[in-house]
């Protein structure tokens, strides 16, 4: 198994030697089988000497020449000494890993660019396990986060992802290493997860200001169940509803008698629609409008507003809130140009 | 525990040393806490080597280990790489100046501790930890150059032990792990290595010296192939063991026990040394020294300390050694037994000897011719004074022996005394102490009697080795230490042959009958203890120096000739390295296979909970209850209940306390076997009322 993060590392290179290995590499991962739980065994698990093992053998080698040139019996007890516990470290590394189990929990969608927590729960049928790193198997080693497993327990780690754009991406190739206890070996395996995880359109940073509404062209409201009324009124609240437009006072009370929250119904004389609108966005490529579009999605859900998506062969229908916020993000995230 | 104690403690002194505010061990952050104890590791593995390395070392080692250990407390910032680099250049030239050389076992050693020191200053990646550790290993290497001693070995298996454990420290990245865990972890791989350890010790063929080593002068030895008047004095106070001899057969008396070192023939007029080897002038084979002896044989095995001499001290007068190791000594004509290199090791040899002997052949030899030279103006007095003796009217037709014997009486009523302090000695140096202070000691005596024959025109020669042993054997070893070191004469008779004369019983007989060494002042300890109880002392020595022996003979001694003793007694017949290496590389294969089964037997091993569910799901399955794999016991009740109705409910009651016993308040440790019985009762009964 030659999967290094140098063979990841080399692979950008127009080399045709990386470019060959990368390829066996991506035919050995796709051998892998998929699954969100992975039982480690002496399948799974591989293990060989790191550069630290290699130069503590080259000790011993020294030691051992030392004692045999200087004929000293004790020598040969330090040099074996080490030597045994060299090994033992060996079998102490793979039982670290050997046993566990790995478990993918449902990942949570993110914007492209920015990191995604991969929930992974590690658990020990037998005893501690310590220094166990886990990373995608395509990032820098400095991305390692390290946990210990209690004995018979469980650790949670999140592992960090960034999605490199938007859409359904699969989960990628994670890999837990670990070099304890002397860090002669490192020990790793190499794991498929099967769930895919929903990557929105990257944000974009400094967005201009949100298109204003526009007045409704007649019909009645689609979006309020409220009469319309000068007066502001409140209603029962409604999931959805965003913190600002909870009457707290009143609902303090309303909450003290039993009832329910209770939200300010803002209804206005001329009812207006908010429209996240592909067409509002012109003049830049199609991912850096869809960061726009994603940019003042996010605005429009903290100014409280009802909105609505237009993409070009999408529409989301306007309305409020989190979900809201979500099927926008979503349509956006799986949007094709028709 | 007492390691992480012994840290505090030094976690005080480190305070009082640096000024920083101490947080308490506790309270340390983990980094500073791990940096600390390694630094203390490190000053317990250099430690021992406080005696012999150069004191501008040690002050380097103290200062930059305080240093790096008020950084690790503080927090500052470590040192740029120049400035490092700048101190072991420093180091370097300190090392050039005061060894004159970089090759070799001081000035190696003495850059090894530099450099570990030096390298604390810059633990900044993995990397650099590594380096500190194997640097480490080799640190506790050397010590064994100085010394093998069960001491040492002790406090270098904490110093492993120490360096281990700050590895496995560095790969728990998580938390703050205690020591005592780390602690813990490192001595439990040690533990499950040492097997290894032992078989790779117990097999692992010995061979010789891959290339020669470089001597180091100034080493301690007993014996050395020149005599100077005075040169033996310092080899008298030392009460380091030379050898251990053990008899099979009853001991011969401690006045018997000659041991043959140099045999030293010419002089020239300061120094004593012996005759050229013949095969290394001409290339002619040592002709064997010719024994005429008396009496059965006695025979005895000796293990032998490092001496580095070439010379082997046998017991008088030994005809026949057992080669041992590739270490054969041959014997010269003046029964020397001769190495081919200096001893570096401890060896133990079999061999035969005789204690009433006669040696050489009767008719005069060439070794005699020499033995009768003197160099001219030296000693003029004695000389005169011999040969008047010589031709005193009384002693005119007397051969050698009756002339020795006059000698002898001379010393015994002469006013001579023994003592290891006689002073300095000038150039005429037998006159002065022959025939003016008359104080000295074995070298003085046999010296003195040698010049005296030989002026009388009697061959005669200095003989050195040791006298005596200890007057307790210690589990029946008797112990020869460095202070017996002695030196006495021989002459030649005509007719008969080389007689041994001890000029030194005739003046301190107590020296060779009872082997009582004249002992230096004691220390002031050791005085008041003695002053105390002399017996509890001695038996504390003797208790100490038993398992010291045991020590040697099982560990230190330990070599190519009990390599096949073990192999020979494991059954084979003529056993050599082959079958060593054969040995160990089955040893091994079998070894790594155990593991290679025993972690394919721990893939099948399943949690005693997963595999008491999986009995009693199979059970339920086949009396016609629902059974889901994800089915926990509580669930598999509710389904006994709803197909078996009361019929199922003492099975029911019984997955309810499986229930509890996994999850409930006062879960228990391991399954029951309380509920596979009833369940099995319960299973049994309805299968057979489903038949009904």
């Amino acid at each position: 198994m030659t999967t290094t993060p140098a063979a990841a590392v080399s692979r950008g290179l127009p080399n045709p030697l990386a470019r060959a290995r990368a390829r066996v590499r991506g035919w050995l991962q796709s051998r892998l089988p998929k699954s969100d739980t992975q039982l480690l065994t002496q399948n799974n698990i591989y293990i060989l000497p790191t550069k630290a093992g290699w130069m503590f053998g080259v000790t011993l080698l020294v030691l051992l020449l030392a004692s045999i040139n200087y004929q000293l019996n004790l020598g040969y007890v330090l040099t074996f000494l080490l030597a045994g516990s060299g090994l033992v470290s060996m079998h102490v590394t793979h039982a670290t890993l050997r046993g566990l189990t790995l478990h993918l929990r449902p990942p949570q969608q993110t914007h492209a660019g920015t990191a995604a927590a991969l929930e992974l729960v590690l658990t020990s049928p037998g005893t501690a396990r310590f220094g166990i790193g886990l990373r995608a198997l395509e990032a820098d080693a400095s991305t390692l986060v390290w946990t210990d497993v209690p004995a018979g327990g469980q650790a949670v780690v999140r592992v960090g992802w960034v999605p490199p754009s938007r859409g359904r991406h699969a989960v990628p190739t994670l890999s837990a290493e670990t070099r304890f206890p002397l860090g002669l070996f490192r020990a790793w395996t190499v794991w498929r997860p099967e769930s895919a995880l929903l990557a929105w359109p990257a944000l974009e940073p400094d967005p201009p200001p949100l298109p204003a509404a526009r007045p409704i062209v007649g019909g009645p409201s689609s979006t309020r169940s409220s009469d319309g009324g000068e007066v502001e009124g409140v209603r029962a609240y409604r999931r959805g509803d965003p913190m600002k437009l909870i009457a707290w006072k009143k609902a303090a009370q309303a909450l003290e008698t039993g009832a329910e929250l209770v939200s300010r119904d803002t209804s206005v004389s001329t009812r207006r629609e908010l429209w996240v609108d592909w067409d509002a966005a012109a003049g830049l490529g199609v991912e850096e409008r869809l960061s726009r579009l994603a940019a003042w999605t996010l605005a429009a859900e903290r100014a409280g507003a009802d909105f609505g998506l237009h993409l070009p062969g999408a529409d989301v229908a306007p309305a409020g809130g989190e979900m809201q916020r979500r099927a926008c993000l979503e349509a956006m995230a799986l949007w094709r140009a028709p | 525990m007492s390691t992480v104690d012994a840290l505090v403690s030094r976690g005080g002194i480190g305070r009082l040393l640096l000024g920083t505010r101490w947080p308490g061990w506790r309270a340390l952050p983990r980094d500073a806490r791990d940096t600390l104890f390694l630094l203390a590791v490190i000053a317990w593995t250099v430690l021992p080597h406080a005696s012999h390395l150069p004191t501008w070392t040690i002050a380097l080692v103290v200062a930059v280990l305080a240093w790096r250990g008020r950084v690790a407390v503080s927090g500052g910032a470590l040192p740029g790489r120049w400035m490092l680099v700048g101190v072991l250049a420093v180091a370097i030239v300190l090392t050039l100046v005061t060894f004159r050389t970089l090759l070799g076992k001081e000035p190696g050693v003495t850059l090894a501790v530099a450099l570990m020191a030096l390298k604390t200053l810059e633990l900044r990646a993995r990397r650099d930890a590594f380096v500190v550790f194997f640097l480490g290993f080799f640190i506790i290497l050397t010590h064994f150059l100085y010394s093998q001693s069960l001491l040492v070995a002790g406090a270098m298996l904490v110093s492993v032990w120490g360096l281990l454990t700050a590895v496995v420290l560095a790969h728990m990245p998580v938390g703050q792990p205690s020591l005592a865990r780390a602690g813990a972890l490192a001595a439990r791989t040690a533990m499950l290595g040492a097997p290894v350890m032992a078989l790779l010790f117990l097999l692992f063929p010995r061979i010789g010296p891959l290339w020669g080593v470089p001597q180091d002068g100034g080493s301690k030895t007993g014996l050395s192939n020149a005599l100077r008047l005075g040169s033996l004095a310092e080899v008298a106070t030392d009460d380091s063991i030379a050898m251990r001899i053990r008899f099979e057969g009853p001991a011969p008396a401690p006045s018997a026990l000659y041991f043959r070192g140099p045999v030293l023939t010419r002089f020239d007029g300061t120094e004593w040394t012996p005759l050229a080897l013949p095969f290394a002038a001409n290339g002619v084979a040592p002709r064997p020294a010719t024994v005429r002896s008396e009496g059965a044989p006695v025979r005895y095995e000796l293990t032998l300390e490092p001496l580095r001499v070439a010379s082997v001290p046998m017991l008088e007068a030994t005809t026949s050694v057992t080669p041992t190791d590739g270490f054969a000594p041959s014997p010269r004509d003046d029964l020397q037994w001769l190495l081919p290199r200096p001893l570096n090791e401890r060896v133990r040899f079999h061999a035969e000897a005789q204690t009433r002997f006669v040696l050489g052949s009767a008719r005069r030899g060439a070794e005699t011719y020499e033995a009768r030279e003197l160099p001219p103006g030296f000693n003029p007095r004695t000389v005169a004074w011999a040969r008047a003796l010589r031709d005193h009217a009384a002693n005119r037709d007397g051969d050698a022996q009756a002339y020795a014997q006059l000698l002898l009486a001379r010393i015994r009523s002469g006013g001579y005394s023994y003592t290891l302090a006689p002073g300095e000695y000038g150039r005429d140096a037998i006159d002065e102490f022959w025939l003016d202070r008359k104080e000295g000691f074995c070298e003085h005596y046999a010296a003195a009697f040698v010049v005296a024959m030989r002026a009388a025109g009697y061959p005669a020669r200095i003989v050195t080795g040791y006298q005596g042993a200890d007057p307790l054997s210690v589990d029946d070893y008797w112990i020869v230490r460095q202070s017996a070191a002695h030196a006495w004469a021989e002459f030649w008779q005509a007719g008969t042959g080389w007689i041994r004369a001890d000029p030194t019983g005739a003046v301190a007989p107590d020296r060779i009958n009872r082997s009582r060494r004249l002992a230096p002042p004691p220390g002031f300890v050791a005085g008041a203890l003695d002053a105390m109880n002399p017996e509890l002392l001695a038996s504390w020595r003797n208790a100490w120096e038993a398992v010291n022996n045991r020590w040697n003979q099982w560990v230190l001694t330990y070599s190519r000739g009990q390599q096949l003793a073990v192999l020979r007694r494991l059954g084979f017949s003529s056993p050599s390295w082959e079958d060593l290496a054969l040995l160990l590389t089955f040893s091994l294969s079998t070894l790594a296979l155990a593991g290679a089964t025993w972690a394919w037997f721990d893939r099948h091993r399943v949690d005693p909970w997963v595999r008491q569910l999986e009995r009693i799901k199979r059970r339920l399955a086949s009396l016609g209850v629902p059974v889901a794999p994800h089915d926990p016991p509580r669930a598999l009740a509710a389904h006994v209940r709803e197909r078996l109705g009361d019929d199922g409910e003492a099975l029911a009651l019984a997955l309810d306390t499986l229930e509890r016993q996994r999850y409930g308040r006062a879960a228990r440790q391991r399954p029951d076997p309380g509920v596979d019985r009833i369940v099995e009762v319960q299973w049994r009964r309805l299968r057979s009322q489903a038949g009904r």
